[in-house]
């Protein structure tokens, strides 16, 4: 483990050059992305942070090969993924990128277990039993395993979709507004998990979230507005941040 | 409201086409085959009454001849008598008999020949070429028998009068018949003048006179007056109106079983139909239900949401159903096209639309599409507005809530359909026993049908446990879908059950029933050939049989003869053939004791006369005296006839003594062209064709097929609306699905994967409804031919598992089909605007 957490602030895990990403055409055209550049530190928790429409659900997207860029280059651990074709982009993500979102994360029609062991299944990869059960004990699901998403409270989902995203172990997890549909304590055990995720385990974490509390959480705070970059604050309290934000709205 | 409503409705315009042309093919189903129906009927009708054209009067013998001896007819005196009556404008006599006509090839054939009226209105069928005769040596001939029998106008025509006696005609015209039990039963048909036709069997009266009346007369005035020149006695009088009331009467009894064939596909059509409106409504509203629960958020009460839901499905169940409506007119045109491609006949495109098929259609469109609406809604407003916005947009229900409800239906079902099936079995008559045990079957589909959400969960584990070992995750994620929702997966897979369930029965049945009459054959035919006569009531020359044996590809031959009694019909066989070409199998007596006087009578016969070994039966033949012939075995196993007998005891009944009645031919061993052999023979005699066991078969199996192929493709429609009603279901779902569908493929599914997995999702829907089906319809095929069989015959299931693999391809081939669009569509949507969906 101290392998993996010596090199914490010195690798890039994800960078991004120049992102533009245009929606629509002519008058309606809106610069969801501007001119964006902006880089990620391996095995750092990284807050992208800003107001509604900021282009932040649109930034983190574009870094995970979700959606295809109008200009400029993403690079994910060396490897330049905009000129990347369906095929590959579905590959890297399955093999090198996890994500956490905001809601309808799992499948209704599998179990916990079978929902975090999903993306491995896809990418014909065997589970480490030995992470596997590390990361269930961690996040308290093993007494429910056997159930299906129905069966389990918003919390519990998302601490599963948190489970899916790490077992594979990937370069990069991109987590877009994670607490969003949670009460703050359910909120607060999913963000403590990922800050130990990274503190622990050496993992790599983005996170996009509008709540200055979950933000604090994370060992850096990039700050956005109208599609560009507005600042950034390292080692971030609620306090700061939401001072920062209100900069923004003046 | 009014605004949400068409809101509503342009906003989920595919969703809308979909549900649109799931309820428009199904009343076109419906309204197909109700079309379909009236028009044969309509059609029979037209061509029956064609018999009762321009008839005014109608004199038939009525049956009690005022002498035993005398044959019942209308005498030339009597004829006269009624042309001479006032108002009689013409008059002539109806008749027919069978005659052998010599073909092209010199072959006989049994024809029916009529008198032709000497006033041509009086005839019952419409001239194609030509003239009618108008000399007593010429002729004319069906449409049908002229190209069959190659014949054309101006060449000479032969019929065998008594005692073979050749009678040659000049072709002069062709008619086309209309349809009555003679068109219909395939026989070639021969047109003569009144005294050409009479002088083929002078003695001869007819046995009714039809007339027309002269201007100026009414039909009452008419038939009074014909009473009064020839008297009451011994004849039924008729006016043409009551001719043809008459003549209709026995054309709905005619269609009666063809209609009730094409109502209970009409039934079927419309269970399959409102199977998958009722289907794709119910998934659209509770689709809908977080919308209607925000609705009811904002403030629209329960009443306004409801009644919106109700006007937007009456508007396009109506809409659709008018499309429908034409759509099935279409069909039905369509189909007749194929049913008169199957006779050379040709006929009219008629598409008559009654009141009920109108009545049908939209019940099936609009009251199936408002009730499929409406259920849910009702459901989706009873609960709280928050929670069922709270709801997941899946529509899954549990079905364990209503599963005792369920349960104890399908065992009422299933025990009234054990029963049907149980008594049906029982039942000595077969069309009876056929009813009650087919009734049975459809109770037990109905309970399955009842059953169905239950089944999906063990018969999708079984089902998919291959394509899960095979394919992996895409196919494990794809059975994981066809088991989400037992309800909607019974549903959409009931309509291809249903339809496969009916088509494997039948299939089966048929096919049980062809192996058993080929089996039949075979006991008839032991020998390589068997020559009969082509013409019926002419038995084949005796020479004929001498002829034969004396041919060196020969080995033996062995003529038989047939004996009419009252109550049965006995085979008469040389002593010698019986251990040779005749091989029953003796349950009681012997054979050895076979001599001249006795009889050995089939265990049937037996059983049904009450006769036992030492026992003598009377045969009473039409001609000649009674015999006292004294049984001396019970035989089984030969299907010939009642029973046989030496040819010297057939020879005491003198219809026997004329003729033989077939000849069996068996060859040498080893000899190549048999056929050629033994055609050298019977070539020069008019009266024999030689046939083959195999040939026989095949001729048979032709005959089968056709009927088959023509349920095949009404059946075939249900199966195309049931197979579109899975497509259906898997459009919606994937619809349903966007966001999970965009989190897969973040996850990191390929486009093929995704598109994988609706396949093999579709095809395991296809193949839960044709697999349990397949089983049904087997089972039920078997238990038909079980209620078919009695002492008499017995049928022997028969599975066709070419015929069922067919099947089963198709149905995987189509739900490939099905799944293509869908496929397509939510391979496309991109990630990012997938997971944005609400
Ligand atoms: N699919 C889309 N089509 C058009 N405009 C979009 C689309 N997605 C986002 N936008 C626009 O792009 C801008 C940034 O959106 P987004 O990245 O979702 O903001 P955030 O996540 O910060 O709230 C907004 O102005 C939004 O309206
Ligand atoms: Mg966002």
């Amino acid at each position: 483990m101290s392998a993996l957490v010596s090199d914490v602030g010195t690798r890039t895990a994800v960078a991004a050059a120049n992102l533009v990403k245009v929606y629509g055409k002519g008058d309606t055209a809106v610069r969801a992305l501007d001119g964006v550049s902006v880089e990620f530190a391996a095995g750092r928790f990284t807050a992208i942070m800003g107001p509604s429409g900021s282009g932040k659900s649109t930034l983190m997207h574009c870094l995970a090969g979700l959606d295809n860029v109008d200009g400029g280059s993403v690079n994910i651990g060396g490897t330049e993924i905009t000129s990347l074709g369906d095929k590959e982009l579905t590959r890297l993500r399955r093999d090198r990128v996890g994500f956490v979102f905001q809601a309808f994360n799992l499948l209704p029609t599998l179990t916990a277990e079978a929902n975090i062991l999903l993306g491995l299944e896809l990418a014909g990869r065997k589970p480490d039993r030995e992470w596997f059960d590390t990361i269930v004990d961690v996040l308290g699901l093993r007494d429910r395993l056997k159930h299906k998403p129905t069966e389990l409270s918003g919390g519990q989902q998302q601490r599963v979709a948190c489970a899916r995203a790490l077992v594979a172990r990937p370069d990069v997890v991109f987590a877009d507004e994670p607490t969003g549909n949670l009460d703050s304590r359910s909120g607060a055990e999913v963000l403590d998990f990922l800050r130990m995720s990274v503190r622990k385990l050496g993992q790599t974490v983005i996170m996009v979230t509008h709540d200055p509390v979950a933000a604090s959480y994370a060992d850096r705070v990039v700050l956005m507005a109208d599609g560009h970059l507005a600042g950034e604050i390292d080692n971030p309290t609620a306090d700061s941040v939401l001072s920062a934000l209100k900069h923004l709205g003046a | 409201m009014l605004r949400t409503i068409i809101a509503g409705l342009k906003a989920r315009t595919a969703r809308l086409v979909l549900s649109s042309v799931a309820i428009a093919l199904g009343v076109a189903f419906v309204t197909g085959t109700l079309v379909l129906g009236d028009a044969m009927t309509a059609s029979l009708r037209d061509e029956f009454a064609k018999g009762a054209r321009n008839v005014d009067v109608s004199v038939t013998v009525s049956g009690e001849s005022s002498s035993p001896d005398e044959i019942p007819g209308i005498t030339p005196e009597t004829l006269a008598k009624i042309r001479q009556a006032p108002g009689v404008a013409a008059a002539d006599p109806r008749d027919f008999q069978t005659v052998p006509l010599v073909a092209a090839n010199g072959k006989a054939k049994s024809a029916w020949a009529v008198p032709l009226a000497s006033n041509e209105k009086l005839n019952e069928f419409d001239l194609v070429d030509g003239r009618y005769p108008t000399k007593d040596d010429e002729i004319a001939v069906d449409k049908r028998t002229a190209s069959t029998s190659k014949l054309t106008i101006g060449q000479p025509v032969v019929l065998l009068g008594e005692g073979d006696q050749r009678h040659t005609y000049t072709l002069v015209g062709t008619y086309q018949q209309g349809t009555n039990q003679v068109s219909l039963s395939g026989y070639d048909h021969v047109g003569l003048t009144a005294a050409a036709f009479q002088a083929l069997e002078p003695e001869r009266p007819p046995y009714q006179v039809v007339a027309t009346a002269a201007a100026g007369f009414t039909q009452q005035q008419v038939v009074d007056n014909v009473r009064k020149a020839i008297g009451d006695s011994g004849f039924k009088i008729q006016s043409g109106e009551e001719l043809t009331r008459e003549t209709l009467e026995r054309v709905e009894q005619q269609s009666g079983e063809f209609t009730t064939v094409l109502l209970a596909f009409a039934i079927i059509a419309l269970v399959v139909a409102a199977m998958v409106i009722y289907n794709t409504f119910t998934i659209l509203v509770a689709q809908r239900t977080r919308e209607l629960a925000l609705m009811r958020c904002v403030g629209a009460s329960r009443a306004q949401v409801f009644r919106g839901v109700l006007a937007e499905a009456l508007v396009m169940g109506l809409a659709a159903s008018v499309i429908g409506l034409f759509g099935g007119i279409g069909v039905s045109a369509l189909l007749q096209r194929v049913i008169f491609s199957f006779g050379e006949g040709g006929g009219t495109v008629l598409l008559p639309v009654t009141a009920t098929t109108v009545a049908a259609s939209f019940a099936v469109g609009t009251l199936v599409t408002v009730l499929a609406a409406v259920l849910p809604a009702r459901k989706a407003t009873r609960v709280a507005p928050v929670a069922a916005l709270r709801s997941q947009p899946d529509s899954g229900e549990e079905v364990s809530r209503t599963s005792v409800v369920r349960v104890l239906t399908a065992v009422l079902f299933g025990v009234i359909g054990v029963g049907g099936i149980v008594f049906g079995m029982g039942i000595e008559d077969e069309d009876a026993a056929m009813f009650v045990s087919g009734a049975g079957t459809m109770a037990l589909l109905a309970a399955v049908l009842v059953l169905g959400p239950l089944l999906v969960g063990p018969v999708n584990r079984v089902l998919g446990a291959l394509p899960r070992a095979v394919l992996g995750v895409p196919a494990k994620l794809a059975s994981a879908n066809a088991g989400r929702n037992p309800k909607r997966t019974a549903a959409t897979t009931a309509a291809l059950m249903i339809g496969v369930t009916i088509v494997s029965l039948v299939t089966v049945v048929a096919n049980s029933a062809k192996e058993t009459a080929n089996a039949e054959i075979d006991q008839r035919m032991p020998a390589d050939y068997t020559v009969t006569s082509a013409v019926y009531g002419r038995p084949l020359p005796k020479e004929l049989a001498e002829q034969l044996a004396d041919v060196p590809e020969v080995d033996r031959v062995a003529p038989t003869t047939v004996v009419y009694g009252e109550r049965e019909y006995f085979t008469g066989v040389p002593r010698d053939a019986i251990g040779t070409l005749f091989r029953p199998t003796v349950t009681s007596g012997s054979l050895d004791d076979l001599g001249d006087g006795t009889v050995a009578v089939n265990a049937q016969y037996a059983k049904r006369q009450g006769v036992a070994v030492g026992q003598v039966v009377t045969v009473k033949p039409g001609q000649g005296q009674a015999q006292e012939l004294k049984v001396v075995a019970i035989v089984e196993g030969q299907r010939l006839s009642d029973g046989i007998m030496t040819m010297e005891t057939s020879s005491r009944f003198p219809q026997a003594a004329e003729g033989y009645e077939s000849i069996l031919v068996k060859l040498k061993d080893g000899v190549a062209n048999g056929r050629a052999a033994v055609e050298k023979v019977t070539d020069p005699s008019p009266l024999a064709v030689v046939d083959s066991a195999a040939e026989t078969k095949e001729q048979l199996n032709q005959q089968l097929n056709q009927v088959l192929g023509f349920i095949w493709a009404l059946i075939g429609l249900a199966v195309v609306i049931a197979l579109f009603g899975i497509a259906n279901t898997l459009t919606l779902s994937v619809l349903e699905r966007t966001r999970e569908s965009a989190l897969l493929r973040a996850l990191g599914l390929t486009k093929g994967q995704l598109r994988l997995m609706l396949v093999v999702e579709s095809v395991l829907m296809a193949l839960m409804g044709a697999a349990i089906g397949l089983l049904l319809g087997i089972g039920f095929g078997w238990v038909i031919t079980e209620a078919l069989s009695n002492d008499t015959i017995s049928v022997d299931l028969v599975v066709p598992f070419g015929q069922i693999g067919v099947m089963l391809a198709g149905a995987v081939v189509a739900a490939i089909l099905a799944a293509a669009l869908p496929a397509r569509r939510a391979a496309r949507t991109s990630v990012v605007a997938g997971m944005a969906e609400a």
